[in-house]
């Protein structure tokens, strides 16, 4: 699958399967917004501030990923597919519908 | 769920929580004060993500009377002998020159819930709109008997909050005699940073391995067995710290002996050491002891979980190791930072009219140091269960290293370095 064909796929998902990132606009996108930032938020601790780790450090960098690598990746290590050492036992913490989230927020434009 | 669905869960959960969604407000988020007491992993990330999450819009103070942030995590390295306590130090000028957060050198003496505002020490009062307390833990040095006189003639000490105690501590440590003791008495659970006392052993001990090695350390645990990783800290003590580290389990420290440098148990016999290292039990941070928000035996505060409010006074937070914590919910820095992050977006929502997320996450992840390079973790995901109103791990989720790696002492850099920049910078 083509990069933007997921991305959209992805997308379109959220809206239909995601009702609390298919808000409108006005007073509840911003409470979208906000939800939205929030669970990307829990990845900040080890990847950075949203997904932008500080320069020399080992820890793997996201902040270069497209949404659909990070969603790829995590779905991957959810499944046991990747391997790793921390990552496997954290993205089963994680509904598929928030690892899409996670992914749209943290990932890099296209 | 459409939307409309979306509003009235968010708001009959709040409704039964809080009683916050739908009352009217007096003050809305660009007007209101927000004071954040603490500048730890905790306070340090309320106050930046409070800013971020409002879009900068928000006005929030810091009390906190350092100047830097001392990480605790890592810490351990330090009282090792390791690290230097400057790579574990940070200085506070991020979040008010990239967030435009005001910092101010001071504490808090007294709260008045009624008025709604602060006793500083310094003397001058100041008002808030919504008070966010992160003190970290208070130590129950009276549980101990002759804890606090050992500790005033500088016999013992804890270095449980990094800082000067733990650079005391390696120099105790630097300056016993080869063939002595290090002896290490650690609090039922819950206490902060459950791994951290095996991980202090174990730093200790590499440091004896390699300086001192005819000296011991014995672990005084009052809990029956290793809190927390303790399949992975007994193979280490068993094999790379053969014969120096020795764990006793059950052992209640009741009383310390400065002169004849000697600890008292309930029932066992009295240990001499020639380094006293007592963890007394822990509580909520002093003020919020001292404030009367330590509803939960009078030694954790009890909040609701989906915004971090006292069960015991509206309008103040409580975030961090303070509070009475859900199941399998560890006290620790990262778990501080996350706390941080659902109280911030809850406050903001709730002083923007909007609903607050029904459904918040927390992560923690703990990296222990066995020696200087190889790491050990434990990871754990949490969810709001609204049905019982508290967080659960979610089942099938977290877990641990299988054996010490040099690659998550890499990890464990990184991470902190990134928490440290998530919280401050």
């Amino acid at each position: 699958m083509k990069p933007h064909s997921l991305l959209r796929t992805i997308g379109l998902a959220s809206v239909l399967a995601m009702p609390l990132t298919s808000l409108a606009q006005t007073p509840n996108a911003q409470a979208e917004k906000i939800y939205r930032l929030s669970l990307a938020a829990t990845c900040a601790n080890c990847h950075g501030t949203m997904g932008i780790s500080v320069p020399r450090v080992d820890i793997p960098k996201i902040h270069s990923l497209t949404a659909e690598m990070i969603y790829d990746q995590m779905m991957g290590f959810k499944s046991g597919k990747r391997s790793g050492t921390i990552m496997p036992q954290l993205a089963k913490g994680y509904t598929d519908e928030q690892i899409k989230i996670i992914a749209e927020v943290l990932g890099r434009e296209k | 769920m459409n939307r409309r669905h979306f509003l009235g869960q968010g708001a009959a959960l709040l409704g039964l929580s809080t009683g916050l969604v739908g009352v009217s407000r007096a003050k809305s988020l660009k007007s209101a004060h927000i004071v954040v007491v603490g500048a730890g992993y905790g306070g340090a990330t309320a106050a930046k993500y409070l800013k971020l999450l409002s879009d900068n819009t928000a006005q929030v103070t810091i009390i906190e009377p350092n100047a830097n942030f001392i990480s605790c995590p890592l810490s351990n390295l330090v009282v090792g002998g390791v690290e230097k306590i400057d790579a574990l130090t940070t200085p506070y000028t991020g979040l008010e020159k990239n967030h435009g957060i005001k910092m101010v050198k001071d504490s808090v003496a007294a709260i008045d819930a009624q008025k709604k505002t602060i006793q500083l020490a310094s003397g001058q009062s100041m008002k808030y709109d919504k008070l966010v307390l992160s003190p970290g833990i208070g130590m129950m040095m009276d549980k101990i008997e002759g804890l606090a006189e050992a500790n005033k003639a500088g016999i013992t000490l804890q270095a449980w909050k990094a800082g000067p105690e733990t650079v005391a501590l390696h120099k105790q440590i630097a300056e016993m005699k080869d063939g002595g003791v290090f002896a290490m008495t650690i609090p039922l659970a819950p206490y902060r940073c459950p791994p951290g006392p095996y991980e202090r052993a174990c730093q200790v001990a590499n440091y004896l391995k390699k300086n001192k090695p005819k000296s011991k350390v014995l672990i005084l645990d009052a809990n029956p067995d290793v809190t927390s990783k303790g399949a992975l800290f007994k193979k280490v003590w068993a094999e790379e710290y053969k014969g120096i580290i020795e764990y006793r389990g059950g052992l209640v420290a009741t009383a310390v002996d400065a002169k004849n440098r000697s600890i008292k148990f309930e029932v066992d016999d009295d240990v001499k050491a020639d380094v006293l290292n007592i963890l007394p039990p822990m509580s909520a941070g002093d003020l919020v002891v001292k404030a009367g928000l330590a509803n939960a035996n009078g030694r954790w505060a009890n909040v609701h979980y989906l915004n971090f409010e006292s069960t015991a006074a509206k309008d103040i937070h409580i975030i961090g190791d303070s509070i009475q914590i859900a199941p399998g919910m560890p006290k620790s820095g990262h778990m501080a930072n996350q706390h941080a992050k659902v109280l911030a977006a809850a406050i903001v929502c709730e002083l923007s009219d909007l609903p607050v997320n029904p459904q918040p996450m927390l992560t923690n992840t703990c990296y222990s140091f066995v020696n200087d390079r190889d790491v050990v973790h434990v990871a754990s995901v949490h969810q709001y269960v609204a049905a019982e109103k508290t967080f659960k791990t979610v089942p099938g989720s977290g877990g641990l290293s299988p054996e010490p790696s040099s690659k998550e002492g890499l990890y464990a850099w990184g991470w902190a370095k990134n928490i440290w920049a998530d919280s401050l910078a």
